[in-house]
């Protein structure tokens, strides 16, 4: 029987999932991802979770626990760090600890540090110590599936990029976003807010019912974004708080889309640092409609929904009263 | 030019003196209180930590006082400490305070021509006389450690405790009134003279806990509520695991003179958390074992709201609560200063520690 390895469906789920599955199925092991979050498990995330912890590291505990069951192993990667020189949070370098202190009753974790700090080259010497953990040791089977684990990441990104969620790829339903509608806007935020349609309380269908056509920050050119983010006075060391200003900026800059909604868990570290600052460049330099949407644990979505509704509203008016300059020469809504 | 520099514990005696010493203007901020953190918090992003929002207030009450440069450290991630500089610069742009310098002074190996740059345009080109400033400066924050110690020691043996109280107040009013190494020392010394003559009861056994946690908070009395302090005159002994020497020690003395720095902390953490994940999360982990191996009753760490490397340590401290047998209570600060909640937190703490070692007693016997 295969080794049966359990992916939490959380953090950076829908960055990498199709890299590790395919890289664990060449291994010979099966991959059991975690269902889709639900209230249960947003709810046993909270239990076991200390409580000061952001959001998605709630989810992340939770989905955990999910998997305890069902598998032989856990899949919690020590994300140091996936790009050069730069990081992506503190929380992701201990989050196998976190796991392993908080959550009870679990198979045994594969916590393999992927470490890109130094050199683009360190990825493939963490896989094959992830390799080891699974007593596969044979180098030329690990390249392979090094290999293919790396295309299939390329095909999920470009695909992505050609405006496919990802997590539309992941659970099935490959439909290319081609909705018909007026506006196009920019959602904003880390991959595990936007794309988990439980924690963002299903913005996705709701601008699809809307007839809101969407661009998220995996939808742009990565060399854009890091052109925009020389802009910065110094440089940035966190890949995700790069991939948030940097097409934020692009986004504000690009005429074809109509407005911002930016979205960030309460209590996140780098959104404490990048939002403010998107929201100071967006206020004083651009005036399209924009919005922040702070998650947390709560799931009542009724002053959500209210806040959605306002920000389309002001979409609507830009298409019809934009022509309609008042006697002092001031667009109504430009402000 | 006259240089400010923000506040945290007792770092700007030694900053002061180092300043001095090399012969630039300089103002020490006013110290921290409710108002300073009231201003910093005005202007800040809502949800940044405590440390950014009390160093902002300081800056400008330095500058409200004379300052025109602002010299911070900076480093490149994780923690968002690396960030202050640039967003705090921009934030007092904003606010009005346009002819503010910053001089940030990030590590070397990430810019070398900036550093040095930065290190000229302090002390105006000069490199010989700040080697030796920063000597005697060092030699200042050892000074400091030990009167801290013996402040440790005595306070919860002395009979008469407002006696320690009011020769630390006196020591603090008058640290700004004196300039260059020499003469702080000789404070210092004179302060240590004075608490050694103030009368113990050398019998007493007090309990022993040891503070752990984020830099900042537990070094700057302000931002932990003087945790310190309050321990201490419930008579317990306490020690605080960081300090402004250990800290120049593994940023300063130990890089330059080739050693790696932090090696003790990283080989008594690996067993927990075997890699850097930045902050001092490493380094919370390594003293809360090191104290409960040299026998300490209980600890507190304290660190500021959402921090994120003592999130992850503190995810961990429960662990080694289990493996070493040592009760360990986290206290999490904010600019929400409810005094009386923390105080009745630490005192519930000191009875729970103080009936384990009843017990323990009732045991032997």
């Amino acid at each position: 029987m295969p080794v049966r390895v359990g992916i939490p469906r959380g953090m950076y789920f829908y960055k990498y999932y199709p890299f590790a599955k395919t890289f664990l199925e060449e291994l010979g092991a099966e991959v059991v991802p975690s269902p889709e979050t639900t209230k249960e498990i947003l709810d046993s995330g909270v239990k076991f979770c200390i409580d000061d912890a952001c959001l998605p590291v709630k989810v992340y505990h939770g989905h955990a626990y999910k998997l305890r069951d069902n598998t032989d192993f856990i899949l919690v990667p020590r994300l140091t760090s996936v790009s050069q020189k730069e990081y992506i949070c503190p929380k992701f370098g201990g989050l196998p600890e976190m796991v392993k202190y908080s959550v009870p009753d679990l198979p045994p974790l594969i916590d393999t540090e992927v470490n890109l700090h130094r050199s683009q080259k360190d990825l493939k010497k963490a896989l094959f110590k992830l390799g080891s953990a699974l007593k596969i040791k044979n180098p030329l089977r690990l390249n392979n599936a090094y290999n293919k684990a790396l295309a299939e990441h390329h095909s999920f990104k470009s695909k992505v990029f050609e405006g496919n969620t990802p997590n539309q790829l992941i659970n099935g339903a490959a439909a290319k976003n081609k909705i018909e509608g007026n506006h196009t806007i920019g959602v904003i935020g880390h991959p595990y807010l936007i794309y988990d349609s439980f924690v963002n309380m299903k913005l996705f269908k709701k601008l699809e019912d809307w007839g809101i056509r969407f661009v998220t920050p995996e939808m742009v050119d990565p060399h854009i974004i890091n052109e925009r983010c020389n802009e910065l006075s110094k440089r940035m060391f966190w890949s995700s708080g790069k991939s948030l200003i940097g097409g934020a900026l692009y986004m504000m800059d690009n005429s074809n889309i109509d407005g911002l909604l930016l979205m960030t868990a309460f209590g996140c570290g780098i959104d404490s640092l990048a939002v403010e600052y998107i929201e100071s460049i967006a206020r004083k330099t651009y005036s399209k409609p924009f919005i922040i949407l702070s998650l947390d644990e709560h799931t009542g979505d009724a002053g959500y929904n209210t806040r959605l509704e306002a920000f389309k509203s002001l979409l609507d008016w830009r298409l019809t009263d934009d022509n309609n300059i008042s006697s002092y020469g001031r667009s109504v809504h430009s402000y | 030019m006259i240089i400010t520099y923000p506040h945290m514990g007792e770092a700007y005696i030694a900053i002061k003196a180092v300043l001095d010493d090399i012969g630039v203007e300089s103002i020490v901020p006013a110290y921290t209180t409710k108002a300073t953190m009231q201003l910093g918090s005005k202007l800040s992003p809502e949800s940044i930590c405590l440390p950014f929002k009390i160093m902002l207030g300081n800056y400008i009450n330095a500058i409200k006082s004379g300052a025109d440069t602002i010299i911070i450290t900076g480093s490149c991630g994780p923690c968002r400490f690396g960030y202050y500089g640039p967003i705090q610069k921009q934030i007092l742009e904003d606010a009005g305070y346009k002819d503010v310098e910053f001089i940030i002074l990030d590590s070397p190996g990430e810019d070398f021509k900036k550093f040095i740059s930065s290190i000229a345009r302090i002390t105006g080109g000069r490199f010989i006389a700040p080697i030796r400033a920063l000597r005697a400066g060092y030699k200042v924050c050892c000074e400091i450690d030990k009167m801290n110690e013996l402040v440790y020691y005595i306070r919860p043996r002395a009979i008469n405790k407002s006696q320690v109280k009011a020769i630390t107040h006196s020591f603090r009013s008058n640290i700004v009134n004196v300039k260059g190494s020499a003469q702080i020392t000789e404070l210092i010394r004179d302060t240590v003279n004075k608490l050694k003559a103030i009368e113990l009861d050398t019998s007493f056994e007090p309990l022993k806990i040891g503070i752990i946690g984020e830099i900042y908070t537990i070094i700057e009395p302000f931002s932990n509520l003087e945790t310190e302090e309050k321990l201490g005159e419930l008579g317990i002994e306490v020690h605080r695991s960081m300090t402004v020497k250990d800290w120049a020690d593994n940023t300063i003395v130990r890089p330059v003179t080739g050693r790696k720095p932090y090696t003790k902390e990283k080989r008594l953490s690996k067993p927990y958390l075997p890699a850097l994940i930045g902050g001092h999360a490493q380094q919370c982990i390594a003293h809360a074992i090191q104290y409960a191996k040299h026998g300490y009753d209980g600890l507190v760490q304290i660190y500021p709201m959402t921090c994120m490397p003592e999130i992850v340590s503190r995810s961990i401290l429960p662990q080694i609560e289990k493996d070493y047998n040592i009760p360990i209570l986290s206290l999490i600060v904010d600019e929400q200063t409810g005094e009386a909640g923390y105080v009745t937190r630490l005192e519930a703490f000191v009875d729970y520690i103080s009936g384990g070692r009843e017990q323990a007693k009732a045991a032997i016997n």
